[in-house]
């Protein structure tokens, strides 16, 4: 598929001969079609320039609108311009030589002392291939020498003083106040050697100078900018296209006005109307030039902008590019399907296709499959020459005679095939992995749900993308590298970026809790839930004890111990001792999924999760887990000391303000006073909290099930707990208690510059009971700051991750483990100074003690 | 169950290190916290956190908007409060205005009173005679002490001019190590004393005596630089990302970090990452131009005559060619005798 490589890519600027060369038609006329929509000979889109009708042929190469690529023209400019974006480039050459004699600015001694060093860059840089010295921009504006030859007053070859140069943007060059023209600069530039250009690092071959200076002006064909043809029949041009009849008309007015001899002020003013054209058909937003708008006062987008940006031809059409091949829906959880599973809904299935290479050896398989009338069947026939047929009842037996090796069938995708699913934002990499399809009934995408952690998913409609690999190759790299069984553990720090969460965490509570015991009937409905059909050994008073259960689900020689939710945590051969398998050791980064992955490898993990959580959301079936708005509700208790606490923060506000009113209070070192008080009220504030939930988890029992919950970090925290129940706390606004509004107040209920707790988001009602007015508003402020927070937070933290894959994509691992970047430059030695896997980071970690 | 494997935990060749590491700073980015000011405790120094001191960091920008340091003590003194309370009095900054009572100015006649307050010099022990003896060390200033009133009078003439001397007068440093805001002396858990401070002179602190000389650190990446030189700004870097980022309580492995401080230092100058450092500076015209200000990128290309020889990412998947890095990199290689065999089988 790549016959022909590009090897290297050299910018070079286009000279007139070689724009006349390259050009088709000399355009002379300031118009697109005549009254019967017929392309005018000589204008801007001249049927030598390439067709877009259907109907129309090609005047160069006789081809059709599909076929042509479009041929560059050319316009002949009355009077030169001055090609905006080189302005600056222009402006340096002019204050880096002299006005007289045209030589560079430096005395042949320097110039001596500049040249072997610019010689030994060229061979550095160039090999032999290039010859033209390469010195980057960054070099030649930086080099102290070519700095200094700006303020040069007196040539150093024939002793011309030196003028002041202005440039006055865009495109305006002045000395001393008078006005250079661009025919005068051009003189000026094309007398400059290319030895003294070479001096200035610019490579003569590639651009003369007098090239910036433009007479004659490339016109793109008419593919590069096609008209549409509107629902009313109407014509709409492009806007390049608008562009250059601007730049036709102006051009031929000057013409017109310089052979009828017209004075020399319209002339002017004429050539300065046509700079700006030529200025805004490169760059409509060129600095200090007004915008070229279009007749709906739109502006132009003219060639700068098709290039910049995020929508620009760069990052939008060739750093990235649309796929064939992919489906796109919304995802919901499928607990029956592994972590390495994506569930396809049939109708993706029937329209996705893989492709079946067809050899000698399979052409039989292959025929079979062509043969097919319903489902997995094949859809296109790509022949040897890549002509795609659709495959349909009329034309399949005569397809099926023409199948020859060389062939491509692309058949329907079946259970079994890899494909990469994948959540945006992309942030890394295991946002893209390579599911094993199940075609399944319904309309979603379906997963895993422990698999949606790193793609960041949740089921609220979400959407994912699915994209079918074609070739081998791909396929390949999906099946080796990008399987989630095989990327259970995170490159960010090794540890396990798939894990169990929410109702597994509580089933696996319910099933290890000490005095959890099943009795047969239960034991081996749970058991068969991951298809185990044996019985644990230990038995009491005819009941199975849930450990033993668990156990049953490890691998029989796994040894595991570590201290977990105030106690242990003990594997033994196989067999859970003792503990209770929570949140930190089988949850998010847990050490026991690690243990798994090390000892048994990808696979077994892959089982272990599926089938721990099985058993676990089996458990909490068994049991039994249910929360009401009762396991909220207030006690008496719980208002009384959710009162005590309340009462308690006023005291300390109060006493804190009265201190501060008396003078008391001392400010602590680097704040005023009036900080001191305000920084010390919010500590005492956002403590009511705290008090409370320490009050709360003393006085809630694991009988409730939401604090269960909360204690065996499945869903919710205490937290919740005290807002619901207790109070809601203090507010915050920018980190701050809530301090805008009114002069001096939040809201006009208040008195002006009362710092009370009320005053100030201290929110002493809770959910359950509901706020008052002026705290709904307190709320309402928190709730918009931190709303506004996350979203700015996404875009800063976007445009960092931006910058950093731009700076560091290049580097690689290379020889020895070292590190090296695109250009060969060493980075590292040693990868991480231990050339360990990203990955391995924790296994590495667990080996070294 | 699956037979015990001896896993290999070196990395691939050809790994994408540095995507993977861009990715394990940039993905808990939204985790962070905007905030950028930090004073969970009362006590302690009001440092950046979270993203925008990642950001800062990585930016390498001069100065850090609050530069701190933390100042280890010989041991001989660092449970001593007393003499932990001199080496304090000895690096804080004291400025005219930090002893001062009031000022009274006459611009016309280029004449400052200043009235100095007894308790502000008790604390800072330094007397109005020293106050007086700093001052007239600057230049065009002679200075009258009249026991705690300064008269001091400025050579300028002009009243603007004049104005901005006596602002210069008030802000002079007349003790103490000069950009030391704020000392704060701790404890750690062996009740060894330390001292935290805002503003960062690492050469300052040096000369002091009573400072452990080997444990002086600063988070001023450029200023670490001039004085440690690049392997200690490197250090640095990797170190302040691992703290930033490990305050939110997101773990990230070393390396990544590690990789970054590299990559911005490994020419022997700190690089930012953005468009004025590491991704600004690639070889590859297509590169820069991909990433930002395209158009300058493409003009100043030709008019240099560059070529870009697509050796790096971004300029292959531009052209369409495979990258080279990763599965990319790999190539099939085969003698020319093997391939003719080959071909004759055929």
């Amino acid at each position: 598929m790549q016959a022909e490589s590009i090897d290297s890519v050299k910018f070079t600027t286009l000279s007139p001969e070689l724009i006349k060369r390259m050009s088709v038609a000399k355009l002379i006329v300031s118009d697109t079609y005549n009254e019967d929509g017929y392309p005018i000979d000589g204008g801007v889109v001249d049927q030598r320039l390439g067709v877009i009708d259907p109907g129309l042929k090609c005047k160069t190469c006789g081809g059709r609108a599909k076929s042509c690529p479009g041929h560059f023209g050319h316009i002949e400019l009355v009077r030169p311009v001055i090609h905006p974006e080189f302005a600056k480039t222009v402006y340096l050459l002019l204050q880096s030589t002299c006005e007289k004699c045209f030589r560079i600015l430096l005395s042949e001694q320097q110039i001596a002392e500049v040249r072997p060093a610019i010689e030994k860059f060229v061979k550095e840089e160039g090999e032999d291939e290039i010859v033209a010295p390469i010195v980057k921009e960054a070099e030649m504006r930086g080099s102290p020498m070519v700095k200094k030859l700006k303020s040069v007053k007196k040539c150093p070859h024939c002793g011309a003083p030196q003028r002041k140069l202005k440039l006055e943007r865009p495109t305006f060059f002045y000395v001393e106040g008078n006005r250079i023209r661009p025919d005068e600069i051009r003189d000026w530039l094309s007398k400059v050697s290319n030895d003294d250009l070479s001096l200035l690092g610019i490579d003569p071959i590639a651009t003369r100078p007098e090239w910036l200076v433009i007479t004659t002006l490339l016109v793109p064909p008419v593919n590069v900018r096609p008209s549409i043809t509107l629902e009313s029949g109407e014509r709409s041009e492009d806007d390049l296209t608008h562009k250059l009849v601007d730049i036709m008309r102006i051009n031929q007015r000057l013409g017109q006005d310089i052979d009828a001899g017209a004075p020399q002020i319209i002339i002017d003013d004429l050539w300065e109307l046509l700079q700006y054209q030529v200025t805004t058909y490169f760059n409509n937003e060129t600095p200090g030039v007004p915008v070229a708008r279009h007749r709906s006062t739109r502006p132009l987008k003219t060639l700068a902008q098709r290039l910049k940006g995020k929508e620009g031809r760069l990052r939008y059409n060739l750093s990235g590019k649309r796929v064939n091949f992919s489906a796109r829906t919304v995802i919901c959880s499928d607990a029956r399907l592994t972590i390495n599973q994506v569930g396809v809904p049939r109708r993706i299935a029937e329209n996705l296709t893989v492709p079946i290479y067809v050899t000698q050896w399979n052409i039989d398989h292959a025929k079979e499959y062509l043969a097919r009338t319903e489902y997995p069947m094949v859809l296109n026939v790509l022949s040897k020459d890549g002509i795609r047929k659709r495959v349909t009842d009329v034309n399949r037996d005569e397809l099926l005679k023409a199948l020859v090796p060389g062939f491509v069938l692309e058949r329907q995708l079946i259970d079994g095939d890899l494909a990469l699913f994948n959540r945006q934002p992309t942030l890394h990499r295991l946002s893209v992995m390579a599911h094993v399809c199940k075609i399944l009934p319904g309309k979603t995408l379906r997963l895993n749900t422990s698999a949606a952690v790193p793609y960041n998913a949740d089921f609220d409609g979400d959407e994912m993308n699915l994209h079918v690999p074609q070739s081998i190759e791909a396929q390949a790299e999906a099946r080796y590298l990008m399987q989630p069984k095989d990327l259970i553990l995170s490159p960010k720090d090794g540890r396990p970026i798939m894990f169990t969460e929410e109702d597994q965490i509580a089933g696996l509570y319910m099933l290890t809790k000490d005095d959890a015991y099943f009795t047969k009937e239960d034991t081996s409905i749970l058991l068969s839930s991951v298809n185990i059909y044996d019985m644990p050994k230990k038995e009491k008073n005819g009941m199975y004890s849930g450990k033993a259960i668990f156990s049953m689900i490890l691998p029989k020689d796994l040894d595991y111990t570590a201290t977990s939710m105030g106690g242990k945590v003990v594997i033994k051969d196989g067999e859970l001792v003792d503990g209770i398998i929570g949140e930190n050791t089988i949850g998010f980064g847990g050490p026991l999924i690690l243990e798994m992955f090390e000892k048994y490898g990808p696979d077994a993990t892959e089982k272990f999760l599926h089938d721990v959580s099985t058993i676990a959301v089996r458990s909490v079936y068994t049991a039994g887990m249910t929360i009401s708005i009762r396991d909220y509700y207030e006690t008496e208790e719980i208002r009384k000391e959710n009162e005590r606490i309340v009462k308690e923060a006023d005291e300390k506000a109060a006493a804190l303000m009265s201190s501060y009113k008396e003078g008391k209070l001392e400010s602590l070192p680097g704040y005023t006073r009036r900080e001191t008080l305000e920084l010390e009220l919010r500590v005492q504030l956002d403590m009511a909290r705290e008090i409370a939930a320490k009050f709360l988890q003393k006085n809630l029992t694991p009988q409730n099930n939401a604090y269960l919950m909360a204690m065996v970090k499945a869903k919710g925290n205490i937290l919740n707990f005290v807002q619901i129940s207790m109070l809601l706390g203090q507010q915050a606004v920018r980190g701050r208690r809530p301090a805008r509004g009114y002069n001096g107040r939040i809201l006009t209920y208040f008195k002006r510059n009362d710092k009370s707790p009320e005053a100030r988001g201290f929110i002493r009602s809770c959910f359950i009971e509901g706020l008052t007015p002026t705290e709904l508003y307190m709320h309402a402020m928190g709730a918009r700051d931190s709303a506004m927070t996350k979203s700015l937070i996404t875009a800063v933290s976007g445009y960092m991750q931006r910058r950093l894959i731009n700076a560091l994509q290049d580097l690689y691992v290379a020889e020895e483990s070292s590190v090296k970047d695109a250009s060969g430059a060493l980075i590292e030695t040693i990868y991480g100074g231990d050339g360990i896997d990203p990955t391995m980071e924790m296994i590495a970690k667990k080996k070294r003690q | 169950m699956a037979e015990k494997k001896d896993r290999d935990l070196s990395v691939s060749r050809g790994e994408a290190v540095g995507v993977v590491a861009a990715q394990s700073i940039g993905e808990p980015g939204t985790q962070m916290v905007l905030r950028s000011f930090h004073s969970a405790g009362i006590s302690s120094m009001i440092t950046t956190t979270g993203l925008p001191r990642v950001i800062e960091i990585v930016d390498a920008r001069k100065r850090p908007k609050f530069p701190m340091m933390e100042v280890r003590l010989e041991k001989n003194v660092s449970k001593n409060y007393d003499r932990v309370k001199d080496i304090w009095k000895k690096i804080e900054e004291i400025k005219v205005s930090g002893v001062m009572d009031r000022f009274e100015e006459n611009l016309k006649s280029g004449v400052l009173l200043i009235f100095l307050n007894k308790e502000k010099m008790e604390r800072y022990e330094i007397a109005a005679r020293t106050v007086a003896a700093r001052l007239s060390k600057m230049e065009g200033v002679s200075v009258d002490q009249d026991g705690d009133t300064l008269k001091i009078k400025v050579k300028e003439k002009e009243i603007r001019s004049v104005r901005t001397k006596f602002v210069k007068i008030m802000g002079h440093t007349i003790g103490g190590v000069p950009g030391i805001m704020k000392v704060v002396a701790q404890q750690d858990d062996e009740g060894t004393f330390f001292l935290t401070t805002s503003g960062s002179n690492i050469e300052g602190v040096l000369q002091i005596e009573g400072v452990d000389k080997d444990n002086v650190y600063s988070n001023d990446i450029f200023e670490v630089m001039r004085v440690y030189g690049i392997e200690a700004a490197r250090n640095l870097i990797a170190s302040e990302l691992m703290k930033t980022i490990k305050e939110e309580s997101i773990t990230v492995g070393f390396r990544h970090l590690g990789l970054v401080a590299d990559a911005m230092t490994h020419t022997g100058a700190i690089k930012s990452v953005g468009r004025h450092g590491i991704a600004g500076e690639k070889e590859s015209v297509f590169a820069r131009a991909a990433y930002e200000e395209t158009v300058k990128h493409f003009t100043n290309a030709s008019v240099f005559g560059e070529v870009d020889r697509l050796k790096g990412v971004a300029e292959n998947i531009l052209i369409g060619k495979q990258i080279g890095v990763g599965t990319g990199r790999v190539r099939l290689a085969i003698k020319k005798e093997e391939l003719k065999k080959i071909r004759k089988r055929d």
